[in-house]
């Protein structure tokens, strides 16, 4: 039941974001948009590239989509509104979206094509900016927690929320998490306007529904693990936990929204830079402020 | 217990099976990921004997090893994609001598090994976690500091290698911009 549950959250939730995605760029309010190109992607041709990796091709959607969802399978609603409460929860995450960068490589290399190649392997660069920073900040949120288990995390921000104990580490994540979704600005892998789509390129059709799907879940995914993380789960007042849980996370979604709208793409070199040589020394100084103050403060 | 045999067993063969394709293909990408989902199959193995975080940890490193393993292959073989026609494989009759002498010896220290008595119900994956954790920062803890720091020093040099000498300021920009 609550795979169900779940499930249509996060289904909704995405469409909430489409929704909100086309009303910030074309400037209407549409909601039946998201469902009406998506049927539209069904009814298109759905174009193979000559002498493909078919096997890749084939799987790196269906594979993007998979690991969003199982992301999220760790991440309550509520108290009891989980589909897997995980001992190792905070681990399984960042191994759901580890395969991330696997199914970019694939969309990469699969269809045979340049621009799909380059932004492939420049995801992989990516990771080497990214990684540190959704591990590190993450560590430190267990560490409150003293545990791995995401309600038992949660828990742990009853009375302060970890925005407020650590928000270094919230910062460092919020930055990360928009890389691994490969939002603007930090979309190098498709790069609209240098690459031509790079990953996205060639996919056509059912396929390009299928990965549109897998990246705006991926989104969800990404800023339910930020508010599970440090804006506190489901705690709030009135309303129920789920319904704060739901709020949170669109809020954090639309967030990462407009950051991409109003800030013009990071040059690779410059992310890599910045995230090694500042973040990376953050994120450091981050976990043991957190282990002084757990140490410290009762 | 027997939905667990059987949990093992499939993913114990896909394991097998994904290390079979490794060699099979000519694609260098397809080689690598192959082994990517060998080694995740090995840890679905251990997720279905019960070692919960051993197995989640097995998932997430390959990922992201055997990602970083592919475009080494990329860079270095001649056939990346393998649509060349290259035989990618070499000294077959020895590897494949080797390759049966090691799973022979394999299979005989699996049976003739005295495993000691078999744990009748595995502590939960919490308990499992906490004792792991006690054993990495006890009586371990030397020796893995001493792998970490071995492979961070080794990074450290490889890196300083591959620095040319008379790297300036001004010609690393150059790099960047190329």
């Amino acid at each position: 039941m609550n795979f169900v549950i779940v499930l249509l959250a996060l289904l909704g939730s995405v469409w909430l974001l489409a929704v909100v995605e086309g009303w910030t760029t074309t400037g209407r309010l549409r909601p039946a948009a998201p469902l009406l190109s998506g049927l539209a992607h069904l009814g298109r041709e759905s174009i193979v590239p000559r002498t493909p990796d078919r096997v890749f091709f084939e799987t790196a959607p269906v594979l993007l989509l998979i690991v969003a969802v199982l992301g999220a399978a760790v991440l309550p609603l509520a108290p009891t509104l989980v589909i897997a409460d995980l001992a190792t929860g905070a681990l399984f995450i960042n191994a759901a979206l580890a395969y991330v960068l696997v199914a970019l490589i694939m969309a990469g290399w699969g269809p045979n094509g340049a621009y799909a190649m380059i932004g492939g392997w420049r995801f992989l660069g990516q990771l080497i900016a990214y990684a540190m920073l959704i591990v590190m900040p993450i560590t430190a949120v267990a560490m409150r927690a003293e545990s791995l288990v995401t309600t038992v995390i949660v828990g742990s921000q009853d009375g302060l929320w970890n925005i407020v104990y650590q928000p270094l580490g919230f910062v460092l994540f919020f930055i990360a998490a928009m890389a691994l979704a490969f939002r603007a600005p930090f979309d190098l892998p498709t790069a609209p306007g240098e690459l031509g789509g790079g990953v996205d390129a060639e996919y056509t059709g059912v396929r390009l529904g299928v990965l549109r799907l897998a990246r705006l879940t991926l989104v969800i995914t990404l800023a339910s693990a930020t508010t599970v993380f440090y804006l506190g789960g489901w705690h709030g007042p009135l309303l129920p936990p789920w319904a704060w849980s739901l709020i949170k996370t669109l809020a954090v979604a639309v967030s990462m929204l407009l950051a991409g709208r109003y800030l013009p793409r990071i040059r690779e070199a410059d992310l890599m830079r910045w995230c090694w040589t500042l973040g990376i020394p953050l994120a450091l100084l981050n976990i043991i402020v957190v282990g002084l103050l757990v140490l410290v403060v009762p | 217990m027997y939905a667990q045999a059987f949990f093992v067993a499939v993913f114990g063969l896909a394991a097998i099976g994904f290390g079979v394709v490794v060699f099979r293909t000519s694609s260098m990408v397809r080689s690598a990921l192959a082994l990517l989902f060998s080694q995740t199959a090995v840890g679905c193995m251990f997720l279905a004997m019960q070692t919960e975080f051993l197995g989640v940890l097995q998932i997430m490193m390959m990922a992201t090893e055997m990602s970083i393993m592919a475009i080494f292959m990329v860079m270095f073989m001649m056939d990346p994609g393998g649509m060349g026609g290259m035989d990618m494989t070499h000294q077959k009759r020895f590897s494949i001598g080797a390759g049966v002498v090691a799973a022979g010896v394999a299979i005989v220290v699996a049976f003739w090994a005295d495993w000691g008595p078999v744990t009748a119900e595995a502590p939960d994956a919490a308990m499992q976690t906490r004792a792991l954790g006690m054993e990495l920062l006890g009586r371990s803890m030397l020796i893995f500091e001493t792998a970490g720091i071995t492979i961070l020093t080794a990074m450290i040099a490889a890196t300083a290698v591959a620095i040319p000498v008379q790297t300036t300021a001004n010609s690393a920009d150059k790099e960047d911009t190329e």
